[in-house]
């Protein structure tokens, strides 16, 4: 018989799992390991609960832990790529940006998916972050405090990333 | 106070567009958006770059989110598994007599096992809950079809998740309760992926299955090489992933003699 502290966890999973996968997935994780890393999150946060630890902003505690995990996870990658001898020079794996559109995939879009592909790749990454987690619903304090940044520095990236975009537009 | 012939800034535009402003702040900006054509334009750029963003986050991510199902029954069982390490020393001396008594139905199903009950397991093996079976090196089709989620080959070869990973122990115990062994040792078996992670198979409980350690022949390391190679053949474009998956879920054994080209193991 679960626990009502399983079963908030449980709960908790099904209200966050699919807005912390897709995050894990703009910033590049693969489903595989995104899958694996919620995991450890909702573990986490079992202990963290079960210490009595503070329950305020879960939403935010849990995006912060998935977020570190997902760095982990980053430069692991970077570690392995260059023990295989690689550069290291190109870090950011996405899975969500385009790596390079062939023409076929390039025809099946309408170019202004296409024009706003082109300005998310070179976005640099922590601006990318800002974005997905905007759109994940979290507030400009929230994301402040997943990715360690001060309040007017989360607005100003995706002031800056929207720019780009509106930019993008008007070409 | 705003002067009538400067603009805002694209961060004040967004912040007034997310009610991220301070209410003072906020009225000023909305008294000059009333007043100020060229802001109001591009408040409206703004708002529509926002438009096209979420809706190609959306677009291209929400095909991509496998089902909940098996990952919220793995998160269920390491919760319970953590809840049981975490009980009173009351409930770990009950665990320890329960452990006694789980020793005595092993050593009966090794026994039976090296009478023998043979090293390759039948494929009529009964999947009737509650029926005492020794599984040997073959799964029970309609317990363990085999579940994979929805990956590309890119995707399975950059992974940097562990091939194997543990599977926690009350879930083992809840393949042991399938397969109708609830009382075996969990040390003589391995509770195994049938289509490895590495291949994109599922933490689903119909993706697990008990591989005996007693069997001779067909045992889990040699498994393990076929999933090696597999998985070299799927990174290196020389084999389709859904084949993969398909010929090592519907007969593993088969499909080592079919990658190895041999009858018996290399090993």
């Amino acid at each position: 018989m679960p626990t009502p502290l399983e079963e908030e966890i449980v709960a908790l999973f099904d209200q966050m799992r699919e807005r912390l996968l897709r995050y894990l997935l703009s910033t590049g994780v693969p489903v595989h390991d995104g899958e694996e890393i919620i995991q450890e999150v909702f573990l986490a946060l079992f202990r963290h609960l079960q210490r009595g630890k503070s329950r305020r902003n879960l939403r935010a505690w849990v995006f912060q832990v998935a977020h570190n995990l997902s760095v982990k996870h980053y430069l692991a990658k970077q570690r392995d790529r260059q023990n295989l001898g690689g550069s290291g020079a190109a870090l950011v794996d996405d899975s969500f940006v385009d790596q390079a559109p062939n023409p076929e995939d390039q025809l099946s879009r309408n170019q202004r998916h296409a024009r706003l592909q082109s300005v998310l790749r070179a976005l640099p990454e922590q601006d990318r972050r800002c974005l997905s987690l905007r759109a994940e619903g979290l507030t400009y304090r929230e994301i402040g405090r997943v990715l360690d940044m001060s309040l007017g520095a989360v607005a100003l990236s995706l002031a800056r990333s929207l720019a780009r975009f509106a930019r993008a537009e008007e070409r | 106070m705003l002067s009538k012939d400067s603009h805002l800034s694209d961060q004040e535009l967004l912040l007034a567009a997310d009610g991220g402003l301070p209410p003072v702040r906020a009225e000023e900006v909305a008294s000059h958006l009333a007043a100020c054509w060229t802001c109001r334009v591009r408040k409206g750029e703004i708002e529509e770059a926002i438009r096209d963003f979420v809706q190609a986050y959306r677009g291209d991510l929400d095909p991509l989110l496998p089902s909940p199902a098996g990952p919220r029954a793995l998160l269920k069982a390491q919760l319970a598994e953590m809840t049981a390490e975490m009980a009173s020393p009351t409930q770990s001396w009950r665990a320890w007599r329960s452990h006694v008594a789980t020793l005595r139905y092993a050593g009966a199903a090794l026994f039976v096992a090296f009478l023998g009950l043979g090293i390759y397991f039948s494929p009529a093996f009964p999947s009737r809950r509650g029926l005492h079976v020794v599984p040997m090196s073959f799964p029970e089709p309609s317990l363990t079809p085999g579940v994979a989620v929805a990956v590309n080959p890119e995707q399975v070869c950059r992974s940097t998740r562990p091939k194997n990973r543990i599977v926690p122990a009350s879930l083992q115990r809840r393949v042991f309760e399938e397969y109708g062994i609830a009382g075996a040792e969990p040390r003589a078996y391995e509770v195994d992926y049938l289509i490895t992670p590495a291949l994109g198979g599922a933490d689903d409980i119909r993706n697990l299955w008990p591989q005996s350690y007693s069997s001779a022949v067909w045992n889990a390391r040699v498994k393990d090489a076929l999933e090696d190679r597999l998985h070299d053949l799927v990174c290196d474009g020389r084999l389709d992933l859904a084949t993969a998956q398909r010929d090592i879920s519907s007969d593993w054994i088969a499909a080592y003699k079919k990658y190895f080209e041999t009858d018996r193991p290399l090993q």
